[in-house]
């Protein structure tokens, strides 16, 4: 078991990540927003930790760097994401329909060349050696700063859909007029959904900077943002649990798919096709997806059914049963 | 500033050309198609096999080759016919279900980008990442380059530059007569205007939503084809950056209008070529600069009309 966590230690560190990452796309998503900005702000936060840690801004004694200025650097990274969002946000979300995905598009695209133009951000070649909180060649000593992140995204997410906001924004991914003429301000609370995931997006960026000790221009772009698409899709849309599941399934999968090949019984070029041939089933996954699962692998259905266990009481009885 | 002129509206009406197989496709659904970067990218290297052209050693098909070399007049419209198909294939397969279904139009845009994932990437697969060049010799015995100043003071401008607004003019021309002046036209701009009537008038909607894929499809690959007659194919990639830019030239112009998407490729394309040299680093940047002016002054785009609420 051990041995199970050395080897993989890596990997469920990018899977829990990778689960806060699909939450911060989800979160727009509960207002009916597509937002393709998830890798720019997770660019962001990266960067900003990147050059925060780089010994001229904060100082340390010893070798490994001090975790409240991990946390320091993930409080600042997200703060400036969501100021970030605002205002990109507000232009494109006072219009109905797909502008956000368009305006995100945009915004992805100026920021990676940005970063492949100025000084602070390494040009092309980014940034190398960002020094790390935890003496772990395996990794896994990350699970404490990624786990609790996680743990509490998906707590603040879940009971956002149970309180007045959360409503609000699914009221308006339902139908945006009638959300409207209900007294909800829907650009308001558009662009509160759309800060909320920018905000989260850039907290994972600025841990996983030290996670993967290495930054550039190739960590926010449309691809990471089509890959963040298909862990909310296919883990399901509705519900804050989908994207979780997705997310980890999604990113396990290569591994898995990696390790089943080499443990033969394979035929050899399918194997070959699962190492090198992720991106392609990713890409048929989504259309697949969309065609025949709409509502992913966690549907709202799956919680009713759970929750109409007991027996219901006898019609015209008095009390629904409780929802 | 001739040269910098004729450089962008080249590049300018490439990009309108590519714009209008987006604008086709959202006028008659309202969907962007984002899988139509990675038409372009295919038009471009179905160009590339009908001349004969031999893929590298990466890839399931490392150093194969088709039998035939064709001339480039032939391959351009030949491989833009294939890309076209393309475009059928992906309605059928990615569009159609949906369709039927009356699936949220969030959902068809993200099938979409599940096509333009997967053919990239089949791409990537199957010949690899490396940069293929055309043949140098596809013009055959034209010279280079034009002098368009004095032979003291010359103003070069490549020939590939001067086909590619040869060929754009021709086939906006075409399109427009097409469009405005055939009973195919007239038909296809029923069905844009409302599906349902045009449907209930006699017009087979299904078969007109096909046939614009296919010239959406045509249309991409034809620009795929110029861009990598001009510079080159820059892997399987090349098409989503292109892509990208060609949604900032639908915005401007105003979604699913066809001068629009004329006027916002060569208003970007021109913009892009007065881009200063010292700048050069951030001309990737224009295009959505001017996509989020548009959004922030007038959202409807250039040409676009007033954006009504339907109920």
């Amino acid at each position: 078991m051990t041995e199970f966590f050395a080897t993989n230690g890596f990997l469920i560190v990018s899977m829990t990540l990778a689960a806060t990452l699909a939450l911060s796309l989800y979160l727009p998503l509960m207002a009916g927003q597509l937002s393709l900005a998830g890798p720019g702000f997770y660019a962001l936060g990266g960067y900003i930790a990147a050059v925060l840690s780089d010994g001229k801004h904060f100082t340390w004694q010893g070798d490994l760097y001090p975790v409240p200025l991990v946390l320091l650097e993930m409080a600042l990274a997200g703060l400036v994401c969501a100021v970030a969002a605002v205002i990109v946000g507000v232009p494109a979300l006072r219009l109905r329909g797909i502008y956000l995905a368009l305006a995100t598009i945009a915004f992805v695209e100026i920021l990676r060349v940005v970063s492949l133009n100025v000084e602070i951000t390494g040009g092309a070649v980014g940034i190398f050696g960002i020094p790390q909180p935890y003496n772990d060649p395996s990794k896994l000593a990350y699970l404490w700063l990624a786990g609790p992140l996680l743990v509490g995204a998906l707590l603040f997410t879940a009971r956002l859909e149970r309180i007045r906001v959360g409503r609000a924004f699914i009221a308006i991914r339902e139908d945006e007029l009638a959300a409207d003429a209900m007294g909800i301000n829907p650009t308001g609370y558009k662009v509160l959904a759309f800060t909320l995931g920018a905000g989260l997006a850039g907290m994972v960026g600025a841990l996983s900077a030290h996670f993967i000790n290495t930054w550039n221009a190739r960590q926010g772009t449309f691809d990471a943002g089509i890959a963040l698409l298909a862990f909310v899709l296919i883990g399901g849309s509705r519900s804050a649990l989908g994207p979780v599941l997705g997310a980890m399934i999604l990113t396990a999968l290569p591994e898995v798919l990696r390790q089943a090949s080499d443990t033969g019984g394979l035929p050899a070029w399918l194997g070959q096709f699962m190492k090198d041939g992720r991106l392609i089933i990713y890409g048929g996954l989504l259309v697949l997806g969309t065609v025949f699962l709409p509502q992913g692998l966690i549907t709202p259905a799956l919680f009713e059914r759970r929750r109409r266990k007991p027996p219901a009481a006898p019609v015209g009885a008095k009390g629904e049963p409780p929802l | 500033m001739l040269q910098q002129v004729l450089n962008g509206l080249a590049i300018g009406s490439v990009y309108a050309i590519f714009a209008l197989g987006y604008t086709l496709v959202f006028s008659i659904l309202g969907i962007i198609n984002f899988a139509h970067g990675a038409v372009f990218t295919l038009g471009a290297y179905f160009t590339y096999t009908l001349l004969g052209g031999v893929f590298g050693f990466n890839g399931l098909l490392a150093n194969g080759q088709l039998g035939i070399q064709l001339p480039f007049v032939i391959a351009l419209p030949l491989g833009s016919v294939l890309a076209g198909l393309i475009g059928v294939l992906i309605e059928r397969l990615a569009f159609r279900p949906l369709r039927l279904r009356g699936a949220d139009p969030l959902l068809t845009l993200v099938s979409s980008l599940g096509v333009a994932v997967l053919i990239t990437n089949l791409i990537q697969y199957l010949v690899g990442a490396e940069i293929y060049n055309f043949p140098a010799d596809i013009y055959g015995t034209l010279p280079k380059a034009v002098n368009f100043g004095t032979a003291g003071a010359p103003v070069p401008v490549r020939t590939v530059q001067l086909v590619i607004i040869a060929v754009s003019v021709v086939i906006l021309i075409a399109l427009t007569a097409i469009i405005n002046y055939t009973r195919f036209g007239k038909a296809l701009r029923a069905v844009a205007e409302d599906a349902t009537t045009a449907g209930l008038l006699g017009i087979n909607t299904d078969r007109f939503i096909l046939l614009t894929f296919f010239l959406s499809g045509f249309l991409g690959g034809v620009a795929g084809t110029l861009i990598a007659s001009s510079v080159s194919i820059a892997g399987p990639y090349f098409g989503i950056a292109f892509g990208l830019k060609g949604l900032a030239v639908i915005v401007l112009g105003g979604l699913g209008e066809i001068p629009g998407a004329v006027l916002g490729g060569l208003v970007i394309g021109l913009a892009e070529a007065f881009v200063p040299p010292q700048y050069s680093g951030y001309k990737d940047a224009v295009a959505f600069a001017i996509l989020f002016a548009v959004l922030l002054v007038r959202p409807r785009g250039l040409l676009g009309r007033a954006l009504v609420q339907k109920v």
